[in-house]
């Protein structure tokens, strides 16, 4: 077997600083998945990139990268246009990135053949069209005529994979392709990936943070880290017994649906938030009315926790943003500690009293704090406001609670910029514990970190929980995070509810068909018997 | 104009030791000419406003360092006094319209109702009137003198500042933050004043910066037509008008250099302006 993409001692880096990447040596075979598995910043793309001869600007590099024997390192702009049109492709992350949108789908797919192929518009269409049922896209006909914006997230990535396989490379490059997709959506497309990578006896290189989904599509995995390679072999090995203690704590960290390590503490007290029958509803400015929660109805006791789980539009954020009066609901009761929420907006000394009561922790860490306020300032803040404190008593009082969280007294005055994702999200619970609520809102509040820092935020919030007697609302897409921190899971789909239980319940025995496509849709490895369900 | 346009992640600190050596000479220029003005009393070798007709459209030289006017009139001593009028009513406007801009905008970007909707409109309406335009309505109103196009200007350059503050805080406020804030209890006047207006002060200080320059260039603009400042007072605007006659006798300098000052100080301006945009990373119009 030829070595189709060989790396070897691969060093990047800008002038006077430390290298961004460090000897990376790598290769993949005719016919082989390898799978290049990194958190943020290791210098996965950085890698996958120098493969097609890309290269950030400035930068200083040495040793070799060779594709089918040529060295993309030395070879002239001409070679390496011949290489990207013929021998290899790349997926990205973000399909719609990647396709111009005032351009038809059609355009998009043929372009490459008329320019650079030779081929007539009737042949070039028609192999589009051949390829793009290929890719398992019905009515592939009508789609060439679509413009970008008609097509979901995990159609336009078909689209884009299709493209990628249009001029048979020998070599495909895929950086985080599912990333951006819904867990299900991304079962279909690793599928897609698994059977033409297979069928055609390609090469791929699949760049992932995720190590499940290695394991569920790479025979051989490579793991980087800080621009190094600390580990590679087969992929069952490296990781059932890895070797290196970065790798061991990847696989740990990972989250992985474990029915009997459901520790979270069953709830028993009254109940502190109730909710019956809540719709919302919005109203488009061309008349039409979306339904983005339906009849919605759950309680929640005090002192429980709570996980709700759905994909994207699902209806879970508009829940959780109806909790924290965010929004209004347009029917239905809901109340907090037995008071009922008025259906109007807020005054904003009601606001300041149901502040005591509930909190939320957002998504992305990078926008949830205010960028211009020093992160100690922000907890004192809170303080001030909630517990009445003046200035000192309140820095002192943000000091304590920021040590608690792991944020020490030396990074007080720093402004969230000079912060980590997980130091961020770590400040955000500490503003909103400050405010000392009873129910903490979590929206995707881990989704957008690193699986070890994601390990790290979930052990701190089960710490405060205990803490401080929280109950936990937790909004998220992922079960298994889910499955760790709350005792009954909540499972949404379209607007609607679909099955709400205690969670060891749900996990093992799903009653709703949805639920069982969306634990089925989990990546599995490649060693487990069990199949990829649709 | 996109409307999305990032705000820094921290405040201007991190420019000072940034700039390009091309902003250093603007801010060198800009510095220069600022400070020159402001001590002229003290600075300037000669009473601008001293009529020496032994002594007329007289060259560059160790007596008159730029040569006087057609009435003897020290040039240099007049574009250091001029400077003081000239510069005295970009800044009324920018710093008038920054104000008002932002406040109108911030309110026009928080209120989701009605409100919001009518000032964009008002801000549209605005736009359609040019700047000189409106300060000739304005002299034609209150007579000539620097107070009727200043306060002309002030409202015609309201909506570039009101505009840009407006999409800034329609972006702010679907923030995560800002959202934190509203959901911690604090008041909104807190929220909007304390935290959000400081957000927006870079990006706005640039836009307002860039105006400064084209409203130098407006009123200068207005004093040439002989609407604006009145003679005697030297602004260089009105400095190029009464060389008229000396230019068409052949003598360039008198009106050389006032337009020459004028040139400097709108480039210099606008140089800094488009370094403070850059740096923000937004696209300025």
């Amino acid at each position: 077997m030829s070595q189709l993409l060989k790396i070897e001692d691969f060093t990047l880096g800008f002038a006077d600083r430390p290298p961004l990447l460090d000897s990376v040596s790598l290769h993949v075979n005719d016919g082989e998945a390898v799978a290049l598995v990194g958190e943020s910043g290791s210098g996965k793309s950085l890698t996958t990139r120098a493969a097609l001869g890309l290269f950030p600007g400035g930068s200083e590099f040495s040793g070799t990268v060779s594709v089918q024997g040529l060295n993309t390192l030395t070879a002239s702009k001409q070679r390496l246009m011949e290489l990207r049109r013929g021998h290899a492709s790349m997926i990205f992350q973000d399909p719609r990135a990647g396709i111009n949108p005032v351009r038809t789908v059609g355009d998009f797919l043929t372009e490459t053949l008329l320019r650079f192929h030779g081929l007539s518009r009737a042949e070039a269409t028609e192999r589009a069209v051949k390829q793009l049922e290929q890719v398992g896209l019905r009515r592939a006909k009508e789609l060439m005529d679509q413009h970008p914006h008609q097509l979901s997230g995990g159609m336009l990535q078909r689209v884009m994979i299709a493209a990628a396989l249009l001029n048979s490379p020998d070599l495909l490059l895929c950086d985080e392709p599912t990333t951006a997709l819904d867990v299900t959506t991304q079962a279909g497309i690793v599928r897609l990936l698994r059977e033409e990578q297979q069928s055609r006896g390609m090469g791929m290189l699949f760049i992932t943070h995720d190590l499940n989904l290695a394991a569920s599509l790479c025979e051989r995995v490579y793991v980087l880290r800080r621009g190094t390679v600390v580990e590679h072999g087969p992929t069952r090995n490296v990781f059932q017994t890895p070797q290196q203690d970065y790798t061991r704590q990847l696989v740990e960290a990972t989250p992985v649906i474990d029915v009997a390590d459901v520790d979270a503490p069953a709830a028993v007290g009254a109940p502190l938030l109730e909710v019956s029958g809540v719709s919302k509803t919005y109203q488009l400015p061309r008349g039409e009315v979306i339904t983005a929660l339906d009849n919605a109805g759950f309680s929640l006791p005090e002192g429980g926790s709570l996980g709700v789980v759905g994909e994207s539009g699902s209806g879970k954020s508009t829940l959780a943003r109806l909790v924290v009066a965010l929004e209004t609901a347009t029917t239905g009761e809901l109340s907090l500690r037995g008071v009922p929420r008025p259906h109007r907006t807020l005054k904003a000394a009601e606001r300041k009293v149901l502040a005591k009561d509930v909190q939320i922790v957002f998504q992305d860490p990078y926008l949830s704090l205010d960028p211009r306020i020093p992160v100690g300032n922000a907890v004192a803040d809170v303080f001030r406001l909630h517990q009445r404190q003046g200035r000192k008593q309140a820095r002192a009082s943000a000091a304590e609670l920021l040590g608690k969280v792991g944020i020490g007294p030396e990074r007080f005055d720093a402004r969230p910029r000079a912060l980590s994702g997980g130091q961020r999200q770590r400040v955000a619970l500490a503003k909103a514990l400050a405010a000392r609520p009873r129910l903490l809102v979590l929206d995707e509040a881990t989704s957008a970190l690193d699986v070890s820092v994601q390990a790290q935020v979930l052990e701190l919030v089960e710490e405060l929980r205990d803490q401080f007697g929280l109950t936990i609302l937790f909004v998220t897409h992922d079960l298994a995070v889910v499955s760790r921190l709350c005792s009954e899971i909540l499972v949404m789909h379209q607007g609607r509810i679909v099955e709400q239980g205690p969670t060891a319940r749900i996990l093992e025995d799903p009653g709703d068909d949805y639920t069982k496509n969306l634990i089925a849709s989990r990546p599995r490895p490649l060693w487990d018997a069990e199949p990829v369900i649709a | 104009m996109t409307l999305a346009i990032s705000l820094p992640q921290a405040g201007l600190r991190r420019y000072g030791s940034l700039l390009s050596p091309l902003a250093w000479v603007a801010l060198a220029v800009a510095a220069a000419v600022v400070l020159l003005s402001l001590f002229a009393p003290v600075l300037a070798p000669y009473d601008p406003d001293y009529v020496d007709l032994n002594n007329v459209l007289a060259g560059p030289g160790a007596q008159h360092l730029l040569g006087t006017d057609a009435l003897g009139r020290d040039l240099f001593s007049r574009l250091m006094h001029g400077g003081r009028t000239s510069l005295l009513g970009p800044t009324i406007v920018v710093i008038g319209s920054t104000v008002l801009g932002l406040l109108l905008g911030l309110v026009a970007g928080w209120s989701e109702g009605w409100l919001g909707k009518v000032l964009g409109r008002v801000f549209d309406l605005l736009f359609a009137f040019p700047a000189l335009l409106m300060a000739m309505l304005a002299i034609a109103l209150f007579g000539k003198g620097l107070f009727a196009p200043i306060l002309a200007m002030t409202i015609a350059y309201v909506p570039y500042v009101a505009r840009l503050a407006q999409s800034l805080v329609v972006a702010e406020r679907s923030r995560p933050y800002v959202q934190a804030y509203r959901v911690l209890g604090f008041r909104t006047p807190w929220v909007v004043l304390g935290r959000v207006l400081p957000n927006l002060i870079p990006t706005v200080g640039a836009q307002s910066t860039l105006n400064f320059g084209y409203v130098l260039a407006d009123l200068a603009a207005l004093s040439f037509i002989g609407l604006g400042v009145q003679p005697p007072t030297s602004d260089w605007g009105a400095m190029i008008e009464e060389s008229r006659g000396a230019l068409l006798g052949g003598y360039i300098l008198p009106a050389f250099w006032p337009a020459l000052v004028v040139v400097l100080v709108v480039v210099a301006v606008n140089v800094i302006g488009e370094e403070l945009s850059d740096r923000i990373g937004g696209k300025l119009s």
